[in-house]
């Protein structure tokens, strides 16, 4: 199993959510270093977290609503229990962590990278302008965290 | 002073329901109901799209159970093309569709309804859910997450993906079974076909403490209506259709699906967006049925498995003699379910004839009337379609499981609620029960919103003018 593993996730058919696994993709094609692994998926469903145990560094890349289009942040996720998404279908990534704790024992160093959309109406699989501009600001975040020790912080 | 209480949502379902109980002037139930809030529109706007469209615009009524909507769907549009699809591609899509049945019955077991089951309906609201199961049970809980990613990864490995595969298409599937892929299914299967057992074995350990709720949740008669093979054994594929009623009396049987309009008509209320099907020969709303797991079981001789047939033959030994009649137990059909689903999806995968690589009819549409009828999960899905000459749709009626359940879950809420709710001292494990017995049903009121867990539950009583004279919330 490789150290990282990055979950891209998003609706592939609502214009900007599409950034998580559209950045999978371009990571795939551009190769991955040795000990990481990407997945692309349109939610983050339970059965991830068998996924998640046993790794030291879990990153996930999403689209954001909230804030100016096209920025991109990085955030740094503890495991939330408290953080219930309430549907019975997809979890939020700190519930998802919560999980892994719970059921595994521990659970990987994790980081959410955002990009902030502009546009969620129908495109399959088709980026704003200003989400193009940031898939590639995401790639080099994803690259730098993926290449930090341990024990660093953001 | 006559009151009402209002329980919104119904958590840990798929999707948004109120219930509302009314109660009269001494505190005693007078009516029950089970709403759905929500409206979709897919009967209305999918007009004038162009047929070969259907399979995947109505799979995203759901998202959780679009393998089902998929294969109505596409058996819909065999229909319309006047093809029998080569056997193979036939084998193809049942084993997709069983993979759909075991993820979605492990996501009802052991998320949505283990809280109730093993920390009991009086628990604590807040500790009343997967991670209080996690605690209590972590292996249950890892075994539902497994059992679950397995029947996902099926899916995955057949369909390409998930959630909305597209490899099921009009005339059969559009790429044959690799080898390879066989491979790595049939790895998967003795690990959930024990995890299946273990927890069967659990279960069956659990029953005898659900006496009470076992008498009260849903126990009036009702028909049941299902698929079964002209044999009349268990079938979630093709068949026929069979009606059976709570005596065990054989009603209909033999029943092309494409005459399922004889049997079912469909009456609406004001007050919910799901219609209310009904057995025709009996009227409305005599003519209560009931569909999915429970009526499956009731309906057959024989699953057709080794395992499940040893757990069909428990599971009709919970009460004396007849169809077992109250819908707690859906809950131990689905396991006898999830076990037969995995027995099936191994025989055929190791059919030699699995791999052929004849799996599509090719044709263009030769009917203008396509009628596709599958079993869903939850129960008995019919796809029907009008389409011209153009091939578009001119009309379309969607008849979703959970809708044929709902004149017995507003019966069932009415039964529960008299049993458990005391309009003078209401507590919330009583209202729990209320939502439980919907649980019981696993509704999927749509892909739009799946809630459970500890979403905000508020229970308000009204006084004839409508003032809140009392509010309970968690």
């Amino acid at each position: 199993m490789d150290k990282t593993l990055i979950i891209g996730y998003g609706s592939p058919i609502r214009g900007d959510d599409a950034i998580g696994p559209l950045a999978v993709e371009r990571l795939v094609e551009r190769g991955l270093p040795a000990g990481v692994e990407a997945i692309a998926r349109h939610v983050l469903t339970a059965e991830l977290v068998t996924e998640l145990a046993g790794r030291e560094r879990v990153i996930f890349l999403d689209a954001a609503a909230g804030g100016e289009p096209g920025m991109v942040q990085v955030h740094c996720l503890e495991p939330d229990a408290d953080a219930h998404s309430t549907m019975a279908h997809f979890l939020d990534p700190s519930e998802l962590l919560a999980w892994c704790r719970q059921l595994y024992g521990q659970a990987p160093e994790a980081y959410l990278i955002t990009a902030t959309g502009a546009c969620f109406d129908y495109a399959h699989c088709q980026l704003s302008p200003v989400a193009e501009a940031a898939l590639d600001r995401l790639l080099e975040q994803v690259e730098r965290v993926w290449g930090f020790e341990q024990d660093s912080k953001i | 002073m006559s009151r009402t209480i209002t329980i919104e949502p119904v958590t840990r379902i798929e999707g948004h329901a109120r219930i509302t109980l009314q109660l009269g002037e001494d505190g005693r139930l007078e009516d029950a109901r089970f709403h759905l809030t929500q409206f979709r529109g897919f009967e209305k706007f999918c007009e004038g799209r162009p047929y070969r469209e259907m399979p995947a615009l109505t799979a995203r009524t759901c998202g959780i159970c679009p393998v089902s909507h998929i294969i109505a769907s596409n058996k819909a549009c065999d229909h319309l093309l006047a093809v029998d699809i080569p056997p193979t591609g036939e084998k193809l899509r049942r084993i997709m569709n069983l993979a759909q049945l075991v993820q979605s019955h492990a996501l009802s077991f052991f998320h949505l309804s283990s809280p109730d089951l093993l920390l009991g309906w009086d628990s604590d609201p807040t500790t009343r859910n997967i991670f209080g199961v996690m605690r209590q049970n972590p292996e249950l809980a890892r075994d539902g997450i497994r059992l679950r990613q397995i029947g996902q990864t099926i899916i995955e490995t057949l369909g390409g993906k998930k959630i909305h595969p597209t490899w099921v298409v009009p005339g059969g599937v559009s790429e044959p079974l690799s080898a390879e892929k066989r491979e790595s299914m049939l790895k998967l299967l003795p690990e959930g076909l024990e995890i299946a057992k273990r927890t069967y074995a659990f279960y069956k350990t659990l029953v005898p403490r659900f006496k009470d709720e076992a008498a009260h949740f849903g126990t009036q008669p009702t028909l049941f209506l299902s698929l079964v093979t002209p044999q009349g054994n268990l079938e979630h594929y093709d068949g026929v259709l069979r009606v059976k009623d709570a005596q065990g009396l054989i009603l209909e049987d033999q029943v092309p699906p494409e005459e399922y309009g004889r049997l079912i008509g469909e009456a609406v209320e004001d007050f919910s967006y799901m219609k209310f099907p009904y057995y025709k020969p009996q009227g409305y709303p005599q003519g209560i049925y009931r569909v999915g797991p429970l009526a499956r079981l009731n309906n057959v001789q024989a699953c057709g498995t080794p395992y499940a047939d040893v757990a069909l033959a428990e599971f009709h030994m919970l009460q004396d003699s007849g169809p077992i009649v109250s819908s707690f137990h859906y809950h131990y059909a689905r396991l006898v379910e999830i076990i037969y689903g995995l027995e099936m999806i191994e025989r055929l995968l190791k059919d030699p004839a699995i791999l052929d690589t004849r799996v599509r009819a090719r044709a263009r549409s030769n009917r203008y009337e396509g009628i596709g009828v599958a079993e869903a999960p939850r129960g008995t899905l019919m796809h029907h379609y009008r389409i011209d000459d153009d091939g578009l749709i001119t009309w379309l009626n969607l008849v979703i499981a959970t809708g044929h359940n709902n004149l017995a879950m507003n019966q069932s809420i009415r039964e529960v609620a008299e049993a458990y709710v005391d309009g003078n001292a209401i507590e919330e494990g009583m209202l729990n029960r209320v939502e439980a017995v919907i649980r019981c049903y696993d509704p999927c009121l749509s892909c739009a919103s799946h809630a459970f867990g500890q979403m905000p539950l508020a229970i308000e009583l009204r006084d004839a003018a409508g003032r809140v004279v009392d509010r309970l919330t968690r």
